[in-house]
């Protein structure tokens, strides 16, 4: 199938779509609304939940403080505070960066640009995301042992195991969610190449 | 308050395009559905700024196909918002099993291409000259035409596999 062949069956493709041409007045006006509150239901929600549970662990932290009597535990505590005050700022930028296409105002390789920069952003954030919440494993459970449980984890003897069982898993779910970035980042980069080849 | 009456026709009238530009951009029903949805939504919201300098179809082309981008980061849903697919995704009115068979073998070589390519070929196939495709693309027309005969030869060498 040569390029001019391919041309006439799209003809052809398109005036059979033509004469299907089914779509009601009501179903246009419902498309209208309903995409509105599918654009909440898809960002907004996700950014809320995301962001309100890291500022709710961040503030139950806080405001429990005071029981983080030795050293390491309060420690662990600004450490785990700070990395949840930072998750949620990241929650929101991750988000924020792959929604930066202006389908109004840009050009076909306008959004094409702003969706791959977007795409890498979004994936370096995810790399931080990660190496943050492997700092937040290990500083929110010797916290969390001493606000809910009144227990000094750092004094039982079989809080390694917690660790050394909690690490391997993580390392492993690290490398598959980074496998699967890849293929993003080469997407990505593609199209910034292909971009940088106009003139 | 923008003219309902006059989007519902402008929709109407081009059903056709959105529903190829979709079926270009998504693997799934499902998929394509959200995209219909997205791109009558942005139709619609965007409405209000169109100002006359271009013509209305490269207004249509310029903003469907940006649609499609920025449904690429999508996640995939379980399911639409709508459920009307059927009304939708009319399939094409095809004479035979034949012809709807080379449709979806034109169709799976296109979507093999890359996003940057998929727009080009898409406007060059719906008839756009150089020109208006430069226009809705943002590339010079001289790009537009390198980059036509470097498709033709991605899908020349991919078809004789």
């Amino acid at each position: 199938m040569e390029l001019e062949e391919m041309k006439t069956l799209w003809a052809e493709m398109s005036a059979a779509v033509e004469k299907q041409k089914k779509i009601t007045d009501s179903i246009i006006i419902k498309m209208t609304r309903s995409n509105y509150r599918n654009k909440i239901n898809k960002i907004r929600v996700p950014e809320f939940i995301g962001s309100f549970l890291c500022m709710a662990g961040a503030a139950l932290i806080v405001f429990n403080f005071r029981q983080l009597t030795t050293w390491y535990l309060a420690a662990c505590g600004i450490v785990a505070c700070l990395v949840l005050v930072l998750l949620s700022f990241l929650s929101v930028m991750a988000i924020r960066s792959l929604q930066r296409i202006n389908i109004t105002d840009n050009n076909y390789r306008e959004s094409l640009l702003a969706y791959a920069k977007g795409r890498l952003q979004f994936v370096r954030i995810q790399k931080i995301n990660f190496c943050l919440a492997a700092l937040l494993m290990v500083t929110i459970l010797p916290v969390i042992g001493e606000l809910i449980n009144g227990q000094d984890v750092f004094k039982k003897p079989g809080v390694w195991l917690w660790y050394a069982v909690l690490f391997p898993f993580f390392y492993w779910v690290s490398a598959w969610v980074l496998h699967k970035y890849l293929k993003i980042i080469n997407d990505a980069e593609t199209i910034l190449k292909e971009l940088g080849n106009d003139g | 308050m923008q003219n309902t009456d006059a989007f519902v026709a402008l929709i109407k009238e081009n059903q056709g395009l959105i529903y190829k530009v979709t079926k270009l951009y998504t693997n799934s029903k499902e998929d394509a559905e959200d995209l219909y949805q997205d791109i009558v939504y942005q139709l619609w919201k965007s409405l209000g700024t169109f100002r006359n300098e271009s013509k209305i179809s490269t207004w249509i082309y310029r903003i469907a196909l940006n649609a499609s981008i920025t449904h690429l980061r999508k996640e995939k849903r379980k399911g639409s918002q709508l459920a009307v697919t059927e009304e939708l995704l009319n399939k094409e009115d095809t004479k035979d099993n034949l012809q709807e068979e080379q449709f979806e073998t034109m169709y799976a070589y296109l979507k093999k291409l890359n996003e940057v390519e998929k727009g080009i070929i898409f406007l060059y196939l719906e008839g756009k000259s150089y020109d208006e495709i430069a226009a809705i693309t943002g590339f010079t027309a001289s790009n537009v035409g390198t980059r036509l005969s470097r498709i033709k030869q991605k899908i020349s060498a991919d078809i004789k596999k």
